[in-house]
Parts: structure tokens; sequence; C-alpha cells
């Protein structure tokens, strides 16, 4: 009898334990890059996503950059891994995803969703390639020279406008007892490449640029030479101190909001760990635009997309995740929600800038780039948009520059050789566009 | 149905039976990966696409005249040296004065083989800290008065490697010092006592009665460390990603480089074969060795 009850029982509550939502939901994974444990703001905008869509679970997975594409890449391989993913743009991370057929071709969600109303010609470039969109570009990021406002003002010091203003500057600086007057974590080797991209960026212009990256310009034209030269010339003034390979990134700015360094160059992912590690101090802290190296050169913003935002070819949920993609991106609250957290999302910003709380760091960031926005803009992250093979030459090019064991000529060099092996190999995307409809 | 458990097919089965799953365990995360591997270094597979060409011996014959490979193979024998002189050099003479140490002998050997239980990863988060320019090994170096010896230890293309090699013993080297005590334990003291009858110092005891007992732990030691600090990956890929340039790149470094960063599976699986058979032969050469000074 009593069996016979328990078994009623189990019958009548089975239906009920079903239809409740944790078992009906969806569950869509997505992967991000950033720092284990740390909450970001694409998790944020999830855990938003979830409350409005009951039936749907986005689970954010964040990982580190060192071990995230090892880990996604035998995923997207063996047909599993997350449903919607940030990786590197184009032309040359994301060509093997594209020619392997891991990825979604995202174009009829771009006309069906008026993407075109914000992602911008430029970052399409970056983001298509035979006629199709692979990934929505996310946000825009820059960089610039963030510095310590309170240590300039002790020193009597103003932001630099010229090249002999700068030295003016890190002598003083020197003179005052910084050992260090522009940190730079050259142990971790990538904040070097934010240098190296901006400086050649300086020296060849963005047509320089484009002209490698899509054309038959070699990273060995004089240019680049020039501007591996100024970099190592500054590395051999002890401008990022004596031992800038021996320092990691996490240890910089700690050093960097604590006031023992004056400067460093970095982008606005810092701020968030700027205000929690600086508290009342933040407002210490600015940003300027380095200025020209050579008498006469222009000014050209650094001006990137972050990551692009891909869906696995296979995934079940291709609709669910263009609709999270939609919610951060194309949705004015979404927009919100990153200009908040210092994000800046593609496309206009009027009407998300007037109802966001930015804080006055990134503000200062973007004024910094906004005041040159009319020369034209160079790449943030060149190790982002170029192959692996040449990301691991020039990291390890940039170390030697500055240890002084490598000439500029022998990095451009090192560098023309990796790119050419990588282009002779298919492994850099063609320059895009999306076919006409 | 059941077999009798007192039959002889039963106890023939039984041992069988018990170890089943521990060998399908090995065989399905041990040997099958190791076998693919090696499948994948005849590829030139990118880890993405589907298709695998089969190269033959194109990797193996681009791993000679690869000069960042040889490099690595330098390191990694370098790095090895040091990590065996601490562990199995330091941890005897540790394991052997802790042998003879009987007040706060627990608390000493605590200390030492604490480490042994940290994760990897949190071992490279300490001693990267410890490596700044200003973090706490240059310190303490000027506080004892030795600042002259102040190095940016991960930038440092001369002291990088041996630094690295000395965080890792440190981790490491505990297992040692157990299993060198475990051995002394098992040494007869009455050869100690008839060494002190015929006049022997304790370097006498050492080098004529300890050394030769513990021969087979020492062995055993040896191979342990040998084949750990071969494998090391994590505490080089978080503290330095193999440099300064290429100062601390070891074959596991370059593998994962090549492999996993660069999509270039192929060529990694054959440097990871390179990695195995280097081990191998090492611990074949030192076996024979062994037992050559035994007979």
């Amino acid at each position: 009898m009593q069996h016979k009850n328990l078994t009623g029982s189990l019958l009548v509550a089975l239906p009920t334990f079903l239809a409740t939502p944790a078992l009906s939901q969806t569950e869509v994974v997505v992967w991000v890059g950033g720092e284990p444990g740390q909450t970001t703001v694409y998790e944020t905008i999830a855990n938003q996503f979830n409350e409005e869509n009951p039936g749907v679970n986005l689970t954010v997975v964040t990982n580190t950059s060192d071990i995230f594409n090892p880990a996604l890449v035998p995923a997207l391989s063996a047909g599993e891994g997350p449903d919607v993913f940030t990786f590197g743009t184009g032309p040359g991370q994301p060509a093997a995803l594209i020619a392997g057929g891991l990825v979604a071709d995202l174009t009829d969600a771009y006309y069906e969703h008026n993407w075109s109303q914000t992602i911008p010609e430029g970052i399409i470039v970056q983001t298509s390639s035979d006629g199709k969109l692979w990934s929505y570009g996310n946000e825009v990021e820059t960089t610039g020279m963030f510095y310590n406002k309170a240590i300039f003002a002790e020193h009597g010091l103003s932001v630099p406008t010229s090249w002999a203003e700068m030295e003016a500057v890190v002598e003083t600086l020197m003179a005052a007892g910084f050992e260090t007057p522009i940190g730079l974590a050259g142990a971790d080797k990538w904040p070097v490449s934010h240098w190296q991209s901006m400086i050649f960026g300086r020296y060849a212009g963005p047509e320089g640029i484009e002209n490698v990256l899509f054309s038959d310009g070699s990273w060995t034209d004089e240019p680049f030479v020039q501007a591996s030269a100024r970099l190592q010339q500054m590395g051999q003034a002890d401008w990022f101190g004596p031992t800038p390979v021996a320092i990691g990134y996490g240890e910089l700015m700690d050093a960097f909001w604590a006031g023992e360094i004056p400067m460093t160059f970095t982008g606005p992912w810092v701020v968030g760990g700027g205000i929690e590690a600086a508290g009342d101090r933040i407002s210490d802290f600015s940003v300027f635009a380095v200025p020209p190296f050579e008498p006469g050169q222009k000014i050209y913003p650094t001006n990137s997309i972050g990551s692009g935002w891909y869906i696995r070819v296979n995934s079940e949920h291709k609709e669910i995740a263009i609709a999270y993609i939609n919610r951060m991106f194309q949705n004015v609250e979404g927009r919100v929600t990153l200009l908040d957290h210092g994000v800046v999302p593609v496309g206009p910003l009027e009407e998300a800038l007037a109802m966001a709380n930015m804080p006055q760091l990134s503000v200062d960031i973007w004024k910094a780039a906004d005041d040159h926005a009319a020369n034209g803009s160079v790449p943030a992250f060149l190790d982002t948009i170029t192959p692996g093979t040449l990301t691991t030459v020039s990291y390890d090019g940039l170390q030697a520059l500055l240890l002084g064991v490598m000439t500029p000529e022998e990095f451009t060099a090192a560098m023309q050789e990796a790119w050419a092996a990588s282009k002779a190999a298919g492994e850099i995307m063609l320059p895009g566009g999306i076919a006409e409809r | 149905m059941f077999l009798d458990p007192d039959s002889k097919l039963a106890q023939r089965l039984n041992p069988v039976l018990f170890l089943l799953p521990a060998v399908a365990i090995y065989i399905l995360f041990a040997i099958y990966p190791t076998i693919s591997v090696v499948e994948y270094s005849f590829t030139d597979w990118d880890g993405i696409n589907p298709n695998r060409n089969y190269i033959g011996l194109e990797n193996y014959e681009r791993l000679f005249s690869d000069k960042i490979f040889w490099e690595a193979f330098r390191n990694t024998f370098v790095w090895s040296a040091v990590i065996i002189v601490i562990n199995v050099g330091l941890g005897l003479v540790i394991a052997s004065m802790l042998a003879r140490v009987w007040k706060a002998r627990l608390i000493i050997q605590t200390a030492i083989v604490l480490p042994v239980v940290i994760s990897p990863m949190a071992v490279a988060t300490i001693w990267r800290w410890m490596y700044q320019p200003k973090g706490a090994v240059n310190q303490v170096l000027e506080v004892i008065g030795l600042g002259a010896f102040k190095t940016p230890w991960l930038g440092s293309p001369d002291a990088v490697l041996y630094a690295l090699a000395v965080a890792h013993s440190w981790s490491t080297m505990g297992l040692s010092v157990i299993i060198f005590l475990a051995g002394l334990q098992a040494v007869d003291e009455h050869l100690y006592e008839a060494a002190k009858i015929d006049g022997a110092s304790p370097l006498q005891s050492f080098r004529f009665v300890t050394l030769p007992a513990l021969r087979p732990v020492t062995a055993v030691v040896f191979i342990l460390t040998l084949t750990q600090s071969f494998k090391v990956f994590d505490i080089v890929w978080a503290t330095t990603q193999g440099g300064p340039i290429r100062f601390s790149e070891i074959l596991s470094t370059y593998m994962y480089k090549r492999g996993a960063l660069e999509n270039d599976y192929g060529y990694g699986a054959a440097i990871g074969v390179a990695l195995l058979v280097i081990v191998s032969l090492a611990t074949i050469v030192y076996m024979q060795l062994q037992n050559r000074q035994e007979s």
C-alpha cells in the first residue's frame, strides 16, 4: 500500500517537476575573454537578457587570452564549444576558423536586423570576407598615455604637445627620482605590442598600415624601421625604466595606480580596476595622446574593434545568440550598460551617451582620441589582427628591441618573413565587404 | 550465473577484473592520446580543418632545420640539469640531515614538503611576484648585504632560466626529500655503527654507506625529476611565456606556441614526440648506467 502511495505521489509530482523553468530553459553558452572570476559587462547583460527571457539561460564563461584560443579551437573543431564567442578579427586571426567552416555566416542577420545602422564600414572590412559577414565587431577600443595628474602638478609639468616637451617631461621625472617615467610591462609581451601598433601607425599613417595588411606593402618599409628605431631608442634611454622586460602587467598597473609610476600607455580596459585600486584618487589620473614623434608628423588615434562576436556554425541556438548580440549592441539599454562599464560600442553614440554615466577616465581616453579623429585612425592592436606566427615573432622581437639585441632592420625583416609565410599559406583574410542585397 | 569465488577461474579472473578499470582509463587518457599525437605528427593538421593531410616525415625534417627548436632543446637540457642537481643533490643532502635531526624534524619536513601541494599556477604567481625588480628576492639580497647580486630575474637573458628552475625546484624538491627519507629509514643502522667503529667520519659514512644503500632510491628520484622537469609548462608559461625573447623557451612552451597558438598542430605534435623520445632515451641511458654500476 505504501509503495502504491509513493508511486502515485511520484506520478503526480513528475509533470510539475518537469514543468519547472529550470528544466525547460534553453542553455546557451557564451565564451568571452577576460580574467577568470571577474564579472564582465557581457555577463551583466547576459543576466539582464536571462531575466527578460525566462526560457533562456545564457552562461558566460570568461578566460584569459593565452588559454582562450587554445581551448576554443579544439572545442569548435570537435563540433562543440560555445554557441557564441568573442575572437580576434581580420585580416589575420579568424581566417582559419572561416576556412575551416567553424563559424556561422551572419550576413542574413546583418540585413534582417539592420546592423548596417550600427556597424561602420571600417569595421565591416575587418569582419567580413567573400562578401559575407562573419562576426559582429563589438566595441571600439583605443589606447593613450595614462598619466598621474598629481605627480605632474607636483613637478610643475603639463601635458606635452611636442616631442621636445615629452623629452622634457621624462627628464624632469627622472631627475625627480622616478626610475620608470613610463611604465611598460614587457614581461607579458603584449603590452609592448600596443606601443608597436601606435608607433607604426604614427610613422606609416593609416594608408601605410592598410598597404601592408591588404596590399603588397612590407613591414620592412622605411616608416616601420624608423618607428622600431624610435621605440628602441626610448627603451635604451630608460624611458621605460631600467628593466621593462622584467615587469608584469599586473604588477605594473598596481605601481601606476599607487602613484609609483607617473605614466603608462594602455587602454580603457584598465579603468574598472583603476577605480577599485585608486578609490577616491582616481580623479588624479587622466589621459593624453602621445605627441608626434617627429616634426610635422600627425597624431593618428589608435582605433580597433576589441574583438568580434562569432556564432558556432552548428549551434542550435543561433537565433538566441543573435538576440543576445542585438541586446548588447542594437538596444539602447545594452549600449548604455556597455558605456557605464567603460566599453564603447560600435556605431552612433548620441542617444546612449545622453543616458550613460561613463567613468571620467573613460571619457578622457575618448576625448584624447577624438581630438585628432579628423586625421584618420590606425589599428590599436596589430597583434589581434595578424596571424599567430607573426604575433609570436613580433612579441619576441619587441623584447629583443628593448634589450638591444636586435636592430630595427632585423626586427622588421623578421616580421616581414613571418607575414610573407602566412600570406603564402593563405592564413590571412582578404579585404572585407558584404555583398549588396 | 556467478562464478564460485573459490574456483580457479575466479581466482585467475579477479586480478584482471580489478585492474580493468584502471587499465581502461590509462588506455583512454594516456595511450590513445599518445598514439594520436604520433599520428598527428605525420600530418599538416591546423587543428581546425577536419581534413588532415599526411605529409610523411616533413615535420621531423623541419625540426632539424628549426633554429628555435634547438634553442628550446638546449634550454630544456640546462633547465633539467639545474633541477636534477637541486632536487636530487640538495634533496639527498637535506634528507640525510633531516634523518639525523629529531627536534623540530616534523616542522622542517612540513615546510619543505608544503610547496609540493601548491598548484603550479599559484607557484608561478608567487615567484613572478618575488622575481619582480623590486620584489622580495631582490629586497632580501639587499638586506643581507648581497645587493650587488640584484637582478631583473624575469627580464635577464642570463638569469631567467636558472631563476625559473629554482622556482620549480622549490615546488617539487619536497617530494625528493620524502622519498630519500623513506629510503634512509630502510638503511641498516648497524652499517653506520660498523663504519663508526672503523673510524669513518660522517662524510665518509655518507659516501660509503648512505650513497650505495640509496642507489635504487636515487634512481627513482632521478627519473621522476627528469620526467617532471621535461614536461614542465605552467611555471614558465605563467611567468615569462618563454621570454625574454626566447631565453626561457623550453620544448613544452615551444610545442604549445606552435601547436595551440599558431594552429600548427602537426608540427606541435612532432615537437611533442621529440620530447617523448628524448625523455625515454635519457631514462634508458640512466637505467643502463645504474645497472652497470650495480653489476
